[in-house]
């Protein structure tokens, strides 16, 4: 239950960051899982290489996914958005297997680990063991998503994006730079999904196709809260790491990712703006 | 002129084998093939019907599964496997239809690879069935005898035969779509679906009908993939990176043409396969690539770039004809 509340915090992160990114483009981005495995490989290599901690070099990693996610759309993405939803799912799909396969060719397809000196002992604060990497990843990752949240509703930034995804043309004749906007966001869903990557490493195997099942599981909690949605993706993700968790308890240890999509299968087909009902369909 | 290019084609694909007969050459053109089959499966759906499934990989894997445990349960000879392979695929398609074409465009694209995901573990964990992630794996295949000789299974040149009757097979199962009804059912209902049913379509009965169609491409496929390769576990056949490789052999060939498959295969399987030969890993670096320019540059795919280039050579001959 508690390890499923700290995994479900680092999904949810992800989720956030695949949901800013549909709400306001209606890009539904399958190369996100990957976004998230290049930053499992950055902290690795920061540890290996440069003796940094994971917990210090995402400090370093945030505003480098920020960067590479704003290129990426500005060169990439951008002309292909009023193609359709259908279109950029598949392009963002070839993206993916792009950038996949060009990891699993430089570092080749090994099961990496992170060792860290201070993994070993777990931390027992109410009698219940708790990895301490995990417990670390779990603050920051409260941390990155309240900052965001307050970035969204407090800024004017964030109040531009906001605008922007629910009516985007009303935004821009009130004088917000939309296509900006498209950019700064598309980098805060990369800079996220690298953020959770770096913080999931420690705990976690590290292998270049991680991102297919990740952004598997991102759907779910996306589809959870309804796509779109801030709250509800934060919600979809802690709800999904408790049901995995107790799912393993209860049900099988096997089947625990698959209770997740069928979950998904019924809200998709049930309720369709999600459990929360606040996207729009 | 259509006709010659028909028969000069069911030449070369007769000759082929025997003017190359190295095993990597066979090979390649068996994968080719193969993939050929796939893509003209997911073409059906994806292509005339527009519905984007990410988890036609079920279809592959059921079709693999149900001719491996037919043969080594039951001792079903694989050449009746293969068939009842396809079958088995259209049975399981029938729920998979009736459940997730209630949702439309991407959600149904998002439902699809949910499906897939759950029958991979669900094939990963029922062990008695499909030995769990250990696979199955067959040594020998029975002896089968045409025109009184042997055949040797040693050779690929006899599987080249059988996928290539398939993917003939594939090719005229895509003629028949595009020519009949079926087919302005799909594209109408592609185009709009609400204006498609309001027109009297049933667009319920006529996408279940496209995905059955596509999964017995798909199931056929599967079966000749595992009596090829004799082994079959549930991460080489049900994954979601097989999906997506049916995909892109469709959409860089060209959606909605009948030879777009044929020529995305070889395009796509040709360079991944020349690539794996050097590098190992990583071949499939080519099709996210090619994938990404053929949505930017040629939403047409391959094909259907080169049709239009085709057509105007060809009308341009006619005027000249007329002028002189």
């Amino acid at each position: 239950m508690v390890s499923g509340i700290l995994t479900g915090s680092l999904y949810a992160m992800i989720g956030v960051g695949l949901t800013v990114i549909f709400g306001v483009m209606r890009i539904i981005n399958m190369a996100h899982g990957d976004m998230v495995m290049l930053g499992m490989y950055s902290s690795f290599w920061a540890l290996t290489l440069w003796k940094v901690d994971p917990f210090v070099s995402i400090i370093l990693w945030v505003p480098a996914a920020f960067l590479v996610g704003m290129l990426a759309y500005r060169f990439l993405l951008k002309k292909i958005v009023p193609a359709g939803e259908l279109n950029t799912l598949l392009y963002t799909a070839g993206l993916s297997l792009l950038v996949s396969n060009l990891a699993l060719f430089i570092w080749t397809g090994d099961y990496r680990t992170i060792k860290l000196d201070y993994a070993v002992m777990p931390l027992r604060p109410f009698g219940i063991a708790v990895p301490i990497p995990l417990a670390i990843a779990f603050g920051m990752a409260i941390l990155i998503t309240v900052a965001l949240y307050w970035f969204l509703v407090r800024t004017d930034t964030g109040r531009a994006i906001r605008a922007t995804s629910q009516e985007p043309v009303a935004a821009a004749l009130m004088g917000v730079n939309a296509a900006q906007m498209e950019m700064v966001t598309f980098g805060l869903g990369t800079a996220l999904a690298c953020g959770a990557g770096v913080l999931l490493a420690p705990s976690l195997y590290l292998y270049p196709t991680v991102g297919e099942i990740l952004v598997a599981k991102c759907f779910v909690i996306v589809v959870l809260g309804g796509l779109g949605s801030v709250q509800g993706a934060i919600a979809g993700g802690l709800l999904l790491g408790v049901v995995e968790s107790l799912g393993a308890v209860y049900v099988s240890v096997p089947y625990k990712d698959a209770i997740g999509f069928v979950i998904f299968l019924l809200v998709l087909l049930f309720r369709p703006s999600g459990l929360f009902g606040v996207g729009k369909s | 002129m259509k006709k010659i290019a028909i028969i000069v084609g069911l030449i070369i694909l007769g000759i082929a084998p025997i003017v190359f007969p190295s095993p990597f050459f066979v090979h390649l053109m068996i994968m080719v093939l193969m993939w050929t089959v796939l893509g003209a499966a997911w073409n059906i759906l994806g292509g005339f019907a527009g519905q984007v499934s990410f988890g036609h990989a079920t279809f592959l894997g059921a079709g693999a599964y149900t001719t491996m445990i037919l043969y080594l349960k039951l001792g079903v000879d694989p050449w009746y496997g293969i068939i009842l392979g396809g079958i088995v695929a259209v049975l399981i398609s029938l729920p998979i239809g009736l459940i997730c074409f209630r949702l439309r465009g991407p959600y149904f694209a998002l439902s699809t690879l949910a499906v897939a995901e759950i029958i991979r573990l669900v094939a990963l964990n029922w062990e008695s069935l499909t030995n769990g992630p250990v696979g199955l794996l067959i040594t020998t295949l029975p002896q089968v005898s045409l025109g009184g000789s042997p055949i040797n299974w040693e050779s690929k040149t006899p599987f080249y035969y059988i996928i290539a009757v398939i993917a003939l097979g594939a090719i005229v199962m895509t003629l028949f779509v595009a020519r009949t009804r079926l087919g302005a059912y799909l594209l109408a209902l592609r185009e709009d679906i609400d204006s498609a049913e309001s027109i009297g379509i049933n667009t319920l009965q006529t996408r279940v009908v496209a995905l059955a169609l596509s999964a017995f491409l798909a199931g056929t496929a599967g079966g000749f993939y595992a009596m090829y390769f004799r082994y079959v576990d549930p991460d080489a056949v049900f994954s979601i990176g097989l999906s997506v490789e049916m995909v892109f052999i469709a959409v860089v060939g060209g959606l909605t043409t009948v030879v777009g498959p044929l020529v995305g295969a070889m395009f796509l399987v040709t360079l991944g396969e020349s690539f794996r030969e050097h590098f190992l890993v990583g071949h499939l670096i080519f099709y996210g690539f090619f994938m990404m320019l053929a949505i930017r540059y040629m939403p047409d795919g391959v094909w259907g770039r080169l049709s239009v280039l085709i057509k105007k050579i060809y009308t341009k001959k006619g005027t000249n004809h007329g002028a002189a």
